[in-house]
């Protein structure tokens, strides 16, 4: 059997929780911007199949787990989620 | 090591280039007591999973000067101001007037600048008698240069700040009435300095968080804007030139490793991170906190109310999340070390920090091709008796 192919991703980013540590910003610099006080932005909620391992290695490296990536897996109803 | 004989703490480096021994068999438990430079007794927390769950834990407290949280040094408070609020909310609404300065974009405009002081230093160095010590020819002035200029002090002012944040930062170095008059000495000079900010403001830091204060005293008070220009100014440069002062040393004590940066640059920000983790510098100290309420760690062990804890930078070495966590790897991915922290207390100038780091370490291997140490690694010499135990002074040729 193949492995599961993920279909899609989904980004979110709790903007409440940012301490400015800039993380995102250099792990995943086309997903993840700043506003002027230094607080996250996401840019593209949906963002393509390939930045995968960069938006896991930002939400993985925001020292407050701010970034959630829900990665939706094709045919099966199954979701894998980090941060 | 036993259970019931607390472990001086920090470990000595000895030799000063070798990882200190305990550091590899310190997670076998997950709390570790520790007796800390002033004999005071404190726990140890071990393992990479809890130390980053308890970073981001409220049942710990910052506010270590408002509890009775054991002492770092017998002569010294350091960071233990009873008057300083280090607690959410107050905490996370004051760092966030700081933390605007530091963002990814604002740390990049500032690049330049560092990369014309770099060459300026290293203009200084081809032209010094040799032996050149790297310490003072590089790794103090450029941060001290870069933190005075975004706090918008004259950088000639390091002849009057740098002896009292020394003492600030004293451990065991200097007696109880000297640590004293650098403290004072330290806010004085501070006071002063807000009051010229009050009068001239200029487009500075400094200057933007004095009038914060000065609008509104409930949201920065004086107490608390003096603190947070005293930790600005302190970590913006002792903690970074210690830091470039580790990290080339053991680039030039492992050579062969500073050749492969030199041959390809765009290896640099990844081995700064590398250099950050393996080269740990003033320890866990920095990580005091006292807990408020009992803690169930992973396994079970509990951290009881009470106590004073550090949460372990060692656990940069965990090999449950570093793969060969002894080995320097500078293109290790992923590397998410916990040299700055974690959790709302993460060092707000990390960015910061980071690009000084990469400048200092493309710089100097750039414009020095020869580099080298001047001495064997292992008879460097680390500073005794100071809250960061990096190098005294790091003699290169080339």
């Amino acid at each position: 059997m193949n492995p599961p192919r993920v279909s899609r991703l989904r980004v979110s980013a709790d903007r409440s929780k940012c301490v400015v540590s800039c993380m995102c910003v250099y792990r995943a610099p086309t997903v993840f911007d700043q506003d002027e006080d230094g607080l996250v932005v996401v840019l593209e909620s949906n963002p393509p199949i390939e930045l995968a391992d960069d938006i896991r290695g930002a939400a993985e490296g925001c020292p407050v787990g701010a970034i959630s990536l829900r990665e939706d897996v094709d045919a099966q109803d199954e979701v894998v989620q980090t941060g | 090591m036993t259970l019931t004989t607390p472990v001086n703490y920090p470990f000595p480096w000895t030799p000063p280039m070798a990882i200190p021994e305990a550091w590899e068999t310190l997670r076998e438990r997950s709390i570790l007591p520790i007796a800390l430079p002033s004999g005071d007794p404190a726990l140890l927390v071990t393992r990479y999973k809890d130390v980053k769950a308890l970073y981001s834990d409220h049942r710990l407290s910052r506010n270590t000067g408002r509890y009775p949280t054991s002492r770092i040094s017998a002569d010294n408070v350091i960071f233990n101001d009873p008057e300083v609020d280090n607690d959410p909310p107050r905490y996370l609404a004051e760092r966030s007037l700081v933390t605007r300065a530091f963002t990814a974009r604002r740390i990049e405009e500032l690049r330049p600048f560092v990369w014309e002081v770099a060459e300026e230093l290293m203009t200084a160095m081809e032209a010094a008698p040799r032996p050149v010590d790297l310490m003072e020819a590089f790794a103090f002035p450029l941060p001290i240069r870069v933190i005075c200029k975004l706090l918008g002090v004259p950088a000639a002012d390091q002849a009057k700040f740098r002896h009292l944040v020394d003492g600030f930062l004293s451990v065991t170095k200097l007696p109880a009435d000297e640590v004293d008059r650098c403290r004072t000495g330290l806010w004085n000079y501070l006071g002063d300095l807000v009051v010229l900010k009050r009068e001239n403001p200029t487009e500075d830091l400094t200057s933007a968080l004095v009038k914060i204060s000065d609008d509104d005293p409930e949201r920065l008070s004086d107490h608390q804007l003096q603190h947070w220009l005293q930790t600005l100014l302190i970590a913006g440069y002792v903690t970074t030139a210690t830091q470039i002062g580790c990290s080339l040393a053991y680039l030039l004590h492992r050579r062969e490793v500073a050749t492969e940066i030199q041959n390809d640059f765009s290896l640099v920000p990844a081995a700064v991170e590398e250099l950050l983790r393996y080269q740990i510098m003033g320890a866990s100290l920095g990580s005091l906190r006292y807990c408020i309420e009992d803690i169930e760690l992973d396994d079970g062990t509990v951290v009881p109310k009470g106590a004073t804890v550090l949460l372990s930078a060692e656990a940069n070495l965990d090999e449950e999340q570093f793969e060969c966590p002894m080995k320097m790897d500078i293109r290790r991915k992923p590397n998410n070390h916990i040299s700055f922290g974690s959790g709302i207390h993460y060092c707000a100038g990390a960015p910061l920090a980071r690009m000084e780091l990469q400048v200092s370490t493309e710089g100097l291997l750039r414009r020095f091709p020869e580099l080298r140490l001047a001495i064997p690694g292992d008879q460097l010499r680390r500073e005794v008796g100071s809250f960061l135990d990096g190098f005294a002074e790091i003699p290169v040729d080339w």
